[in-house]
């Protein structure tokens, strides 16, 4: 086992990294002053991981879309009853949720840390499940899809991914559909479990109020060594064009809601990371409430509950996305890519980009202010290969010419996609 | 065990409270208005703080304000609408890094504070009237806003089953206000709303995180020093009692899932401590992952993913809610029932109890650690006139009994079952 206290100077905090000899990396950052902790045990593993193979399989597997989600519903289940009686007993307040690229296990608590840390480690380790408890669970979900189905905002992102990608599997739902988890089975779960929910492939990140001798101690109980693993995952290119500019979805909405999406070039996982927080700024400069074209959305009555911007990046792909509801998507999209291709040529001013970067800096401290937020980030950052205080470093340290670089490269009024809910 | 809010009378029904915690990175500073929701005033109200959000007389120009709070390390100043029982909360508040994280010194309390009184304090209003094209862009948000109810049709059904159920009641009025309201607002109209808050609002200045509150109390107390004010006295509201039938409404539009909603109300459930009872109970009955609710309608029968119990001691209503298939709403209506029926007649056990409280606890100890929970905690306290932190609400959970709860569950009366359903496939073609 080793391990290592990472400092940062700038917030005056640190954070002990451990590599526990399972094989399982640990982020352990304790709280002075909080009353709660939040631990999150998450795995790279997620809806884009569709068809892989270990260097023990023969060949590639391909599974049906929305498996990964499916298997996180099934990890509740043990011989000995269902996580959530076991957490009932402790007072912890367990969830867990799967997104592109991952799945986590979490719960918050203010009392029995250890016996909660110990449930949250045995249940994630150990798969239980039948074909009658995978079929059970068929109706949740299902319930579960056909929720997100109703829903418009949910709906008018997932048609911007789609969209915007052609092959990458980030445009398929997280959960699938109703038709593609009707062909899970108990084996296809087993396959994916033992190919991602390796400790090698994982993360477990604890912050708040705990001591993490505690969770040291539940590792060293509860953990086996795992095997070293190589996953190789069948990635198709993804071309640079988007695969339509404009799509519309009919559903009952009062005001047309929409999603501008800009495709920017895959740099790998880290970089693709790093850029994310440089877009943000970018967008923040072009489209954030300071700015003249804000101004002049609203006052000619386009924007009226306000627009969004936010940047999403994973392992092979990166897009910023601008968001809001509008009577006329269309025009705000032309005004949208327009003040990017205008910032390119003028370049940003010196006062905008001191600006930026002050309130990036404020909003990037403010993950470092609950114990969710730094279990969440360090999750994040770990498996992009970044350290959490990298962070607020980047933010901190960025330049004009990154930025002007970022710009050039990442917001392409060609590459860019218009997704539409309306009535 | 004290109780840590310390609130000060700054002025003329004007009051200043605040609680620091140095384990915080940031402070948070809010102005809430209250009066009592009434419905040929409420839209007119509604619109105000987004037309403040706009600027002020010294900065009335939307992006140079929005430049000032980038500058302010990205601090956000948010303007929003609240309802607590009967009355209707305008509200504008601040959030902003501390100052030992300024990279360039600033006294980033001062500012924040000097920023939301002049927000609040210093409109930007002219001959008696706001801006005419920011009312006019602020009339169509709320005009927009009422009407994009249907959107999230988990909330959009949850409100039309409370609309049904307490028609005629203070509680029920909008706190959005109503769309021919909204459509004859005016940029007098609106800064007349505005002038009648400063003069008859309650106002209550929450200030919560780990910087010095002085500053930012002294600049309130200053500014509210000149106004002439009459201010109202918030009440405890009172629900109303079950009406002998219960209501069945089904409504149909353009959905693929079906939404059962249960109105119940809770009767005569209004001291603290019995309020606190009925919390323990309605999570325990379907407000946790180990609750009645979820485990067996949802994991044992599996008909939905989500069947919730929610309570609202404010008004005294408790709202079930769940997503099905609409073929499975009679059922799951019915298993909801005979789940309540069960808890009622005190088929639960012990343990049960137990494991709720220790949920609620966590839930309690969470509040104090994050500065949003801790706003609506303790004005939720200086609004109901109760003094009691999370920390002395645990103490009062552990001395519930399960015949407390008992009696609690028993005030429960079902008064209206809502349901929104799929359009029949005829219909549709």
């Amino acid at each position: 086992m080793k391990q290592e206290i990472v400092r940062n100077q700038r917030i005056g905090e640190e954070y002990l990294r451990v590599e526990h000899s399972s094989g399982l990396t640990m982020l352990l950052y304790p709280m002075k002053g909080f009353s709660t902790s939040y631990a999150m045990f998450s795995t790279k593993y997620g809806s884009v991981d569709t068809c892989f193979k270990t260097d023990k399989d023969s060949d590639f597997v391909t599974v049906p879309e929305g498996i990964a989600h499916y298997l996180e519903h099934k990890m509740f289940e043990s011989e000995d009853g269902d996580a959530f009686e076991k957490y009932a007993k402790t007072g912890a307040s367990a969830n867990a949720f799967t997104s592109f690229d991952k799945t986590a296990y979490l719960f918050a608590c203010s009392d029995n840390f250890k016996e909660s840390i110990e449930i949250l480690l045995d249940c994630v380790t150990h798969p239980y499940f039948t074909k009658e408890t995978v079929e059970k669970e068929q109706g949740i979900i299902s319930q579960e899809i056909r929720m997100y189905d109703d829903d418009p905002g949910w709906r008018v992102m997932f048609n911007l991914l789609e969209s915007m990608y052609q092959k990458n599997t980030v445009k398929l739902d997280i959960a699938g559909t109703v038709e593609s988890i009707a062909k899970i089975d108990a084996d296809l779960l087993y396959r994916c479990y033992h190919t991602f929910y390796n400790l090698n492939n994982m993360v477990l990140t604890v912050a708040g109020n705990f001591d993490p001798q505690d969770v040291i101690n539940a590792a060293d109980k509860i953990l086996k060594p795992a095997e070293p693993i190589h996953i190789e995952k069948k990635i198709e290119d993804e071309p640079t064009e988007v695969a339509r500019k404009r799509f519309v979805q009919h559903l009952p909405v009062a005001t047309p809601m929409f999603y501008i999406g800009f495709k920017s070039p895959n740099a790998g996982e880290r970089q693709n990371f790093c850029n994310m927080i440089f877009d943000e700024m970018i967008i923040d400069a072009v489209t954030g409430e300071m700015t003249k074209l804000y101004h002049d959305l609203y006052q000619d009555g386009l924007i009226n509950g306000g627009m969004v911007g936010e940047t999403m990046a994973g392992r092979d792909y990166l897009c910023s996305m601008i968001s809001g509801e509008s009577k006329d998507p269309d025009e705000v999209c032309c005004r949208v890519q327009k003040a990017f291709e205008q910032a390119k040529q003028d370049g940003i001013s010196d006062e905008m980009f001191a600006r930026v970067k002050k309130s990036t800096y404020g909003r990037y401290l403010g993950l470092f202010s609950k114990p969710d937020s730094i279990a969440s980030a360090m999750s994040n950052c770990y498996f992009s290969n970044v350290d959490i205080y990298e962070l607020i470093e980047i933010v901190a340290n960025a330049t004009k010419e990154q930025l002007m670089q970022r710009l050039n490269e990442d917001f392409s009024a060609e590459n860019s996609s218009l997704s539409i809910v309306m009535a | 065990m004290s109780y840590p809010l310390v609130r000060e009378h700054i002025a003329q029904g004007v009051f200043f409270s605040s609680i620091t915690d140095k384990k915080f990175k940031y402070n948070r500073i809010s102005v809430n208005l209250i009066v009592p929701l009434e419905r040929d005033k409420v839209t007119d109200r509604a619109v105000v703080p987004f037309i403040l959000r706009q600027g002020s007389k010294r900065c009335p120009d939307f992006t140079k304000l929005n430049q000032r709070l980038c500058d302010l390390y990205g601090a956000s100043l948010d303007a929003g609408i609240d309802k607590f029982g009967e009355y209707q909360i305008i509200a504008l508040g601040i959030l902003g890094i501390d100052n030992r994280f300024a990279l360039e010194q600033e006294d980033m309390v001062k500012e924040c504070a000097e920023l939301l009184a002049e927000i609040v304090l210093e409109p930007d209003i002219t001959d008696g009237k706001f801006n005419e094209k920011n009312t006019e862009l602020e009339k169509q948000y709320i005009l927009d806003t009422i009407s994009s109810e249907i959107n999230d049709k988990r909330t959009y059904s949850l409100v039309r089953c409370k609309d049904i159920m307490c028609e005629g009641e203070g509680c029920s009025i909008k706190k959005y206000g109503y769309k021919e309201d909204a459509q004859k607002i005016t940029a007098q109209s609106a800064a007349n709303a505005y002038f009648d808050l400063m003069k008859n609002a309650q106002i209550e200045i929450m200030f919560e995180g780990c910087g010095d509150p002085t500053p930012a109390k002294e600049i309130f107390r200053e500014k509210f020093a000149g106004i002439d004010r009459q201010p109202v006295c918030v009440k405890n509201y009172c629900g109303k009692m079950q009406q002998g039938q219960v209501k069945e409404i089904v409504e149909k539009m353009d959905v693929k899932q079906g939404k059962l909603v249960m109105g119940f109300r809770v009767e005569g459930v209004t001291d603290y401590k019995k309020m606190n009872a009925e919390r323990i109970a309605m999570a325990l009955f379907g407000g946790t992952a180990n609750s009645l609710l979820f485990k067996n309608v949802r994991e044992k029968m599996s008909l939905c993913y989500y069947c919730a119990a929610r309570y609202d001691r404010t008004t005294g209503l408790m709202m079930v809610d769940s997503g099905v298939e609409p073929e499975n709403a009679q059922k799951t209506k019915e298993e909801i029932l005979n789940q309540l029926a069960m808890m009622q007649k005190g088929d639960f056990e012990e343990k049960d109890i137990q494991e709720t409280k220790m949920f609620l606890k966590t839930a309690l100890k969470a509040t104090t650690d994050s500065l949003g929970a801790m706003d609506s905690w303790y004005l939720a306290q200086v609004l109901g006139q109760t003094e009691v932190s999370p920390d002395m609400e645990i103490e009062l959970s552990n001395q519930v009994s399960k015949e407390d709860i008992i009696e609690v569950v028993n005030c429960i009366k079902l008064d209206t079952v809502y349901m929104l359903m799929p359009n029949d496939e005829k219909e549709a073609e």
